[in-house]
């Protein structure tokens, strides 16, 4: 009798728990890939209203965030009152208003300024959530307003993807504006761009040491491929190898104690690494064929590199220890400038195909080969951003050869020189 | 001796009054029936109550009945053929006109073309060095006509799948042209009888609409394999009552984006069949197969 009861009792309690089973169901993709984004004009805080500085933040912010991909701007026609409220900190922002437009993240800020000391605040807000996501107050002059902005766009990638951005990075590059080939440096979006060397003889190929410090580069100044290493902040210049025949191509190991470079000081090409005095170390190639082009991989135990061993020019891995050289590329006739990402994960390089150069991107295991520029004019010398998210590289779609940049999957692309000088060789920095 | 009435069993004749008061109920009966009817307060014509048309078509349902869950399509009317009434006139000959020679033109001045300026590059990029022995120009033609092999077989698969695509996209198209307009209302797996569409599918449109996330956020390496999952209980209103996030996927933007989804989602736009208890599973498998 009892044993019946039980069974009675289970029964009636198990009823209303199948009655509420808990059903599954799988949502494999988002409805929207990009982050809604409202991005209000920065507002005088205290001393006089500035426009062309509040112009400047949200014209480099909007540049830098649309860039990233990640975001779709909602449209300031659409803003409330909200907008043009000094609100910096979580509970005075309206947060219903933001949500009745659709976006999920806010931007707001605010300047100070006096004389020529800018003081700007600026805030990440989550709308949904109703909380601060990011904020900084940055203090510098008015000349600062750009890195200022850049600096904070990088803040923004952080606080929504964990990682940093290069926005404050710099990117250096070859120009010859001043009727000879010299380096240059500018802003990631093309703006403010500076001289560095004035050799007035051919200079090219340059490179960032992993810390962004230090810029190498060869110069013809002494009639001869020679390389040359430079101080960005002091301006300090050394050649380091000035070996007979090409010294060309030094990249820097992650480690910033060696570099590898190729020399022709035996007659033939080759790669070797050096101190950073020029003392050679190491012949890491050693054929017939012609080595060029060395990038190191993020560990600093491999070098990605150019080889025309097996015919036609390909990019092959070498490992620095044992000299071993294995082929990457298999199709193509002529690939060069291979950049290995800073994830470590894929190798960019230029490859011809049809009389003129593109941009792909290939595992290190040799799989999946990705084309990324496609249309007119050659793609060439791409080099990633330090965060592997962007691409820096030279195209000569319209006559002159410019630098352009795009995201990691080709998309996105947008050119940064307006000059009409030739300008090639990008580089971009580690972030200052 | 007084002589007393017989009682009788009659109330009519019992009461003297009952009659006047049955006179008085059927005038104020009568006097309610007139005011109710108009002709009182006013004239009969009343503004109609309004009416309204409710659409349950996309009521969600516990057992849908087969059908498309989409609204029926709109059959856009065919535009009438235009009559042409009104006989054109055939135009009348135009005289000919008399031909006039123009003089023929001076022959141009030939501008020489400038020699194309020889193109100075700084650094020579490596190019091919001949093969000194001849076993390595044996391998060369051999590595070459290897990598040719290699670039028409790429061709013919991505040929291949290209077509295969074509195909799919054509069978697709052609399939949804043919659905017939009096399709009822319904799942096209649906087995029950209930006209509208899947309460599990209604809720998972909905948090799928609110979910925002973009891939540039992550990894692009753990895209095919990142998964989260979180339980949801809605109560039979449409107001989410709880929610938990059971499995995590490790990915910080990943699961902030699925909180602030879930948190969007808090009011469904319409009424459930009953309260609802799901599991739901958010991956990017979609995204992943698009990009392979």
């Amino acid at each position: 009798m009892f044993v019946r009861w039980m069974v009675v009792l289970v029964v009636c309690c198990a009823l209303p728990w199948s009655a509420m089973a808990a059903t599954e169901i799988e949502i494999s993709a988002p409805g929207e890939q990009s982050i809604p984004l409202a991005l209000t004009q920065f507002l005088p805080d205290q001393g006089p209203q500035a426009t062309r500085v509040a112009a400047e933040i949200n014209e480099v912010l909007e540049a830098d965030l649309d860039l990233s991909g990640l975001f779709r701007f909602v449209d300031p026609a659409a803003f409330l009152d909200d907008a043009w409220r000094i609100s910096l900190l979580s509970n005075q922002v309206n947060f219903p208003q933001w949500r009745m437009l659709g976006t999920e993240t806010l931007i707001k800020g605010t300047y100070s300024l006096a004389g020529q000391q800018l003081v700007v605040e600026a805030r990440l807000f989550d709308v949904v959530n109703r909380r601060l996501l990011t904020g900084r107050r940055y203090v510098g002059e008015v000349k600062d307003v750009r890195h200022m902005a850049h600096a904070f766009a990088d803040l923004v990638l952080e606080a929504l993807t964990g990682e940093e951005g290069p926005f404050s990075a710099r990117i250096a590059y070859i120009s010859n504006q001043t009727s000879h080939p010299e380096l240059w440096l500018m802003d990631v979006d093309g703006k403010r761009p500076i001289r560095l060397t004035n050799h007035r003889s051919i200079v090219l190929n340059p490179d960032f040491s992993p810390r962004g410090k230090e810029i190498l580069f060869t110069s013809y100044r002494a009639n001869n491929p020679d390389l040359y290493r430079k101080e960005i902040y002091s301006g300090k210049e050394a050649r380091l190898s000035y070996k007979p025949g090409l010294n060309v191509a030094g990249r820097m190991a992650p480690n910033e104690r060696e570099i590898a470079l190729t020399l022709s000081k035996d007659g033939n090409p080759e790669i070797y690494l050096v101190d950073i005095s020029g003392r050679v170390l190491k012949r890491i190639t050693d054929n017939w064929g012609i080595d060029s082009d060395p990038s190191w991989s993020p560990d600093g135990s491999r070098i990605a590199f150019v080889s025309n061993r097996q015919g036609n020019p390909h990019i092959f891995i070498g490992d620095i220890f044992t000299g071993k050289a294995e082929r990457l590329t298999t199709q193509g006739k002529y690939n060069a400038t291979p950049a290995w990402s800073p994830k470590g994960n894929r190798i960019a390089f230029s490859r011809q195909e049809g009389g003129r150069f593109d941009i792909y991107t290939i595992k290190t295991d040799g799989s999946d080969e990705r084309r990324l520029t496609f249309g007119p004019g050659n793609s060439e010398h791409p080099r990633w951003s330090p965060d592997g998210r962007f691409i820096v590289y030279s195209l000569d779609k319209s006559g002159n050869r410019a630098i352009y940049v795009m995201r990691a999957d080709g998309t996105g692309s947008r050119r940064l020189t307006t000059l009409e000088s030739d300008c090639r060789h990008p580089a971009w920095s580690a972030r200052w | 001796m007084s002589v007393v009435p017989l009682q009788t069993n009659n109330a009519f004749h019992q009461d003297p009054k009952f009659g006047r008061l049955l006179l008085l109920s059927l005038i104020v009966h009568a006097l309610v029936w007139v005011a109710l009817s108009g002709g009182w307060f006013g004239s009969g014509q009343r503004p109609k109550p309004p009416v309204y048309y409710v659409d349950l078509i996309h009521k969600p349902v516990l057992n849908p009945q087969a059908g498309r869950p989409e609204p029926r399509p709109v059959s856009k009317p065919k535009p009438e053929p235009v009559k042409n009434t009104a006989a054109t006139p055939i135009p009348a000959k135009e005289p000919a006109k008399p031909v006039v020679k123009t003089p023929p033109k001076p022959p141009e001045a030939v501008i020489p073309k400038p020699a194309p300026k020889p193109a100075v590059k700084p650094a020579a990029k490596p190019a091919p060095k001949p093969a000194v022995e001849p076993d390595r120009r044996t391998e060369q033609k051999l590595q070459s006509a290897l990598d040719e092999i290699r670039q028409r077989q790429t061709r013919e698969a991505e040929r291949d799948a290209l077509k295969e695509r074509l195909a799919k996209l054509r069978e697709s198209v052609s399939a949804a042209a043919t659905v017939p307009a009096d399709v009822p209302i319904g799942m096209p797996d649906g087995q029950g009888d209930e006209v509208g569409v899947s309460a599990l599918a209604f809720v998972q449109a909905f948090i799928q609409e609110n979910w925002v996330l973009s891939p540039y956020l992550l990894d692009q390496s753990r895209i095919a394999n990142i998964e989260a999952k979180a339980t949801l209980a809605y109560s039979a209103s449409g107001k989410l009552v709880r929610f938990r996030i059971n499995t995590p996927s490790g990915n910080q933007q990943f699961d902030d984006s699925l909180k602030r989804a879930i948190t969007k989602s808090d009011q469904l736009p319409q009424a459930l069949p009953k309260d609802l208890e799901l599991v739901v599973t958010f991956n990017l498998k979609d995204i992943a197969a698009a990009r392979r």
